[in-house]
């Protein structure tokens, strides 16, 4: 099997030498292609460090990321920009989407930025609002959605860029939880239909019930790593 | 297109604040126009006073005539001068000169005066000479009943000579051989008055002229109008290709002075407008900067998918334009209307302006795309130049600062 995601030995510190925290302390994982993996773990534990490393939106202190065996490390500030638009989608806890734009400008302005063509972006847009569930609402902007249907479209958004993952820090955390739970429905059923490969972060039980991996995060290093 | 949506929506999205933005920009800029074209039409005022009074918008001369002039600096040939101007579609008029120094003399006075020789019949095609006869008639070629030919002289002579129209003038000067040369001429008409530049002058036909001074056919000057006197640089190098012998010199040449007077004048005043576009724009800079630092998320997020730091510029870039485009366009409706009041109308000037014996009571504007057009450039690339250190801030807002709620 191919390894999507691969760090090693991940080292990221914080602050200078009497209040130094280290958020993660030489953290190996190796995630394949099609998983659907939770990274959980308390607050603190380093979750959202690890993500931000792996997504190329902080550099470690040392250790190196390979993404479908790039490394990152050695990308130029637009190459990497590039990387993420083609390679990776980013799902925020919140505020993912752009307010002035509608929903299906959202997800269609990501295949702008990778060049896809006009005709080509108007029919992925719409396969896109129907796998997550949101057709007839692609004219609507942010603030006329809820907080629900919003992180559909930043799942759709995610998955129109067709990218080797998806990485998501707290998706859920401003959902309520039969929404949190309904939207990890869409993630899992996106991860199994076409084998996209999810990496998100949760403190919900709910949610990480449906994960087919748990990476138990502790301190900054993995303390448990269990597939079921 | 999106991101053109995306720039336009965002410009909505804090209406109150565009507006007030865009106002600013449209005020400065029809502010902008105004001045330009008062100082345009200014300008222009002035040059068609000297040039349509007496210099024309070329003028032809042997070598460095204008600067040295000497009696035997003369253009002889002057069949392929006149041909070539008769062909040259853009010269409307032309018209041959020759000059000297000349001792007038009155019933008991001298003083020092100037020599013009014009011909009668072109001379007003190009010069306001017969609308600056004050007193007496514009002169003609023939001799009077004692055989005198006739001379028009500058009111100031006639005041130091204390003579008036039909006493007799005596010029004592040199020929073009060597010669003394001194005629008795009768005074036919007083030409303009004591402000003019020819307040000292004697006009005398073209012919006479020349035979008093002992110049056979030759002339000094051929002085010529245009079609406009924007042209006259252009149509001065033109001209200069066919007349390989003789100098051809724009009116900004013939008038060095002013010219370069004007041109410093200009560039003053272009900087007094630099900081007029400048303090509007102090306003403009911060509210671009404001609107980006309320965007840091949103920004952060097109970071995160994978726009490049350069599109956040150009984003920012794109909005402030649009912004300033539709201000500039909305001012120039406005101003429009103005500008045109201004070059028809004017402002009329309490005292009437002298210029060379022709007054002006107007201040008018200039009407033209200039007018308009280099104000919006200047405002437009502005716009894009003050919008880019906010961009740059856009541009540096790290990705991760738009994840999760820290
Ligand atoms: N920018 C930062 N500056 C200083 N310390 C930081 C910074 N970002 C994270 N940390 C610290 O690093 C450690 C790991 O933080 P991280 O955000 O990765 O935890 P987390 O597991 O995502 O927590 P949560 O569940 O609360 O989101 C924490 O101790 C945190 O205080
Ligand atoms: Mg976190």
């Amino acid at each position: 099997m191919t390894n999507v995601i691969e760090t090693k030995n991940l080292l990221r510190k914080f602050g200078s030498d009497e209040t130094e925290i280290i958020a993660l302390n030489k953290v190996s994982v190796e995630i394949e292609k099609g998983e659907f993996t939770a990274i959980i773990g308390p607050s603190g534990s380093g979750k959202t460090t690890l993500l931000h490393l792996i997504g190329g939106l902080d550099e470690p202190d040392d250790g190196s990321v390979f993404l479908s065996g790039a490394n990152i490390a050695e990308m130029s500030g637009n190459e990497l920009s590039d990387f993420r638009r083609d390679h990776i989608g980013f799902i925020f806890q919140a505020y993912n989407l752009i307010p002035v734009l509608s929903a299906q400008e959202n997800i269609e302005y990501i295949m702008l930025l990778q060049g896809v063509p006009a005709a080509e972006r108007k029919s992925r847009v719409g396969d896109m609002l129907n796998l997550v569930g949101l057709e007839g609402l692609g004219d609507r902007r942010p603030a006329h959605l809820s907080g629900g249907q919003q992180q559909r479209v930043a799942v759709a958004r995610a998955m129109a860029s067709q990218p080797d993952i998806i990485l998501a820090d707290e998706p859920t955390a401003n959902l309520d939880s039969k929404t949190g739970i309904a939207l990890l429905d869409v993630m899992r059923e996106l991860n199994e239909k076409q084998n996209m490969t999810f990496v998100f972060s949760t403190h919900d039980q709910k949610i990480m019930d449906r994960a087919t991996r748990l990476i138990h995060l502790e301190d900054g290093a993995i303390e448990k790593d269990e597939r079921k | 297109m999106l991101t053109l949506r995306i720039a336009f929506r965002n410009i909505l999205r804090q209406k109150r604040r565009s507006l007030l933005t865009g106002l600013s920009m449209t005020g400065g800029y029809m502010l902008f126009v105004f001045a330009y074209s008062l100082l345009e039409g200014s300008y222009g005022n002035i040059i068609d006073i000297f040039t349509l009074d007496n210099t024309g918008h070329i003028q032809v001369h042997k070598e460095d005539y204008l600067d040295k002039p000497k009696i035997y600096k003369s253009v002889q040939d002057r069949a392929t001068v006149e041909s070539t101007l008769s062909d040259h579609p853009k010269v409307k008029s032309f018209t041959p000169r020759v000059f000297s120094p000349a001792l007038a003399y009155g019933t008991d006075k001298t003083a020092p005066s100037r020599v013009i020789g014009v011909d009668t019949e072109t001379e007003p095609t190009v010069s306001r000479l017969r609308e600056k006869v004050s007193e007496g008639n514009y002169f003609s070629t023939a001799p009077d009943a004692d055989g005198y030919y006739e001379a028009m002289i500058g009111h100031g002579l006639a005041t130091s000579l204390k003579i008036g129209v039909a006493d007799e003038i005596v010029l004592i000067s040199q020929g073009a051989d060597g010669s003394i040369a001194n005629d008795i001429f009768v005074v036919a008409a007083i030409i303009g008055n004591r402000t003019s530049f020819d307040r000292m002058a004697v006009y005398l036909p073209l012919a006479t002229a020349q035979e008093f001074l002992a110049m056979g056919g030759d002339v000094h000057e051929y002085a010529m109008l245009i079609d406009h006197r924007d042209n006259s640089r252009r149509v001065a190098d033109e001209l200069a290709g066919f007349l390989p012998d003789l100098t051809v010199s724009p009116w900004e040449e013939v008038q060095a002075t002013f010219y370069r007077t004007m041109q410093s004048d200009r560039q003053g005043n272009n900087f007094m407008m630099g900081l007029i576009v400048f303090i509007v724009f102090i306003g403009v800079l911060n509210t671009v900067l404001m609107s980006v630092l309320e965007r840091t998320r949103e920004f952060g997020v097109l970071r995160a998918i994978g726009a490049r730091p350069a599109s956040l510029i150009r984003l920012i870039t794109l909005e402030t334009s649009i912004l300033a485009t539709i201000s500039v366009l909305l001012g120039m409706v406005l101003i429009a209307p103005m500008v045109y009041w201004l070059s028809q109308v004017g402002f009329l000037v309490p005292e009437p302006i002298d210029m060379g014996g022709i007054e002006f009571q107007h201040m008018k504007g200039e009407f033209s795309l200039q007018v308009f057009l280099t104000p919006m450039m200047f405002m437009l690339v502005t716009a894009i130049l003050i919008s880019i250190p906010p961009g740059i801030r856009a541009a540096r807002i790290l990705p991760k600062e738009a994840m999760g709620a820290h």
